[in-house]
């Protein structure tokens, strides 16, 4: 490491078919076809065309991708972003005006609930604090209600693949009398992105 | 800077293409195209087949370059390899193995 602040670009002109990996920031204004393995972020300018599989930090969409992200952290679809393919990560941010069309995997919704609301996520999302933070939460949720979880967990799930909302009233009484709290603001996420998606990708 | 950097964190294994000027802090393995100019930076380290209008070498290329107008091998590059280009200029302190051929 030469810089402190390290960055990859890939310009407008360029093509690349290959296998990437790195542990930098790529921003993408070309095209890359292939593979992206990164332990940072990757960026995909509005002239960028990504037709990869990619498995980064943070992935951030302005322009065209065709492929699977998973992310360790976050993946955001910009309002000029297009994408095609399946996101797995804990943060999925998909603004309006973004166009999707996959599913989306936000894994384990009862561990990042703990952690309070999104915009403290968002904030000390560099930092080492979430982390610290969504620990102990979780061992607190695993300690003061052992049987919530597994009868939290099927709730939001079954109301994705069902038509949003009749599912909706039928999933909110019954996760709040087991009294999970952050339970149903995953299930008014979910469909609230699931909604958006529709109206923008149809 | 808008032209095309790979950092010195990133390995490439397969083929890049473009009409661009490209610099390559870290590793390419495959092979590069360009219409323009390859800068191979000291940190560089390409195993592929170029084919570019210039290069710079200050780092390491192993494989067999073809330019359209000029190679440049710097002092401290390193490269192997055979060079084919009208104009190719070795710079004292650089170390190179290969073939030269300016079309004579």
């Amino acid at each position: 490491m030469v810089d402190t602040v390290q960055s990859t670009i890939i310009g407008p002109s360029i093509v690349i078919r290959a296998n990437l990996q790195g542990d930098e920031d790529l921003t993408v204004l070309g095209r890359v076809e292939g593979t992206i393995n990164l332990t940072k972020t990757v960026n995909v300018a509005e002239s960028g065309v990504v037709k990869a599989d990619l498995t980064v930090r943070n992935a951030i969409v302005s322009g065209v991708v065709v492929g699977n992200i998973t992310a360790s952290d976050s993946v955001e679809i910009t309002e000029a972003g297009r994408m095609v393919g399946d996101i797995r990560a804990p943060r999925v941010i998909i603004v309006d005006g973004a166009r999707f069309r996959g599913t989306v995997d936000m894994g384990d919704l009862d561990a990042p609930r703990a952690s309070g609301p999104l915009p403290a996520r968002t904030v000390s999302s560099r930092s080492a604090a979430p982390i610290k933070g969504a620990l102990p939460a979780r061992g607190e949720v695993a300690k003061a209600k052992p049987l919530p979880p597994p009868m939290a967990r099927p709730a939001p799930v079954k109301s994705a693949p069902l038509a949003a909302k009749p599912a909706a009233p039928a999933t909110k009484p019954a996760v709040e009398a087991v009294t999970v709290p952050a339970a149903p603001i995953a299930a008014k996420k979910k469909i609230k992105k699931k909604v958006v998606v529709k109206k923008k990708g149809e | 800077m808008a032209n095309t950097v790979i950092g010195s964190s990133i390995v490439i294994d397969g083929e890049i293409t473009g009409d661009e000027d490209l610099v390559i802090q870290g590793t390419v393995k495959g092979k590069i195209q360009l219409k323009e100019s390859l800068y191979v930076e000291s940190s560089g380290v390409v195993e592929a087949d170029i084919e570019t209008q210039n290069i710079e070498v200050s780092g390491q290329v192993t494989g067999n370059v073809t330019a359209s107008d000029k190679v440049e091998l710097k002092s401290e590059c390193r490269m192997v390899g055979d060079i084919k280009a009208p104009r190719i200029l070795i710079a004292d302190g650089a170390s190179f193995k290969g073939n030269v051929d300016m079309d004579v």
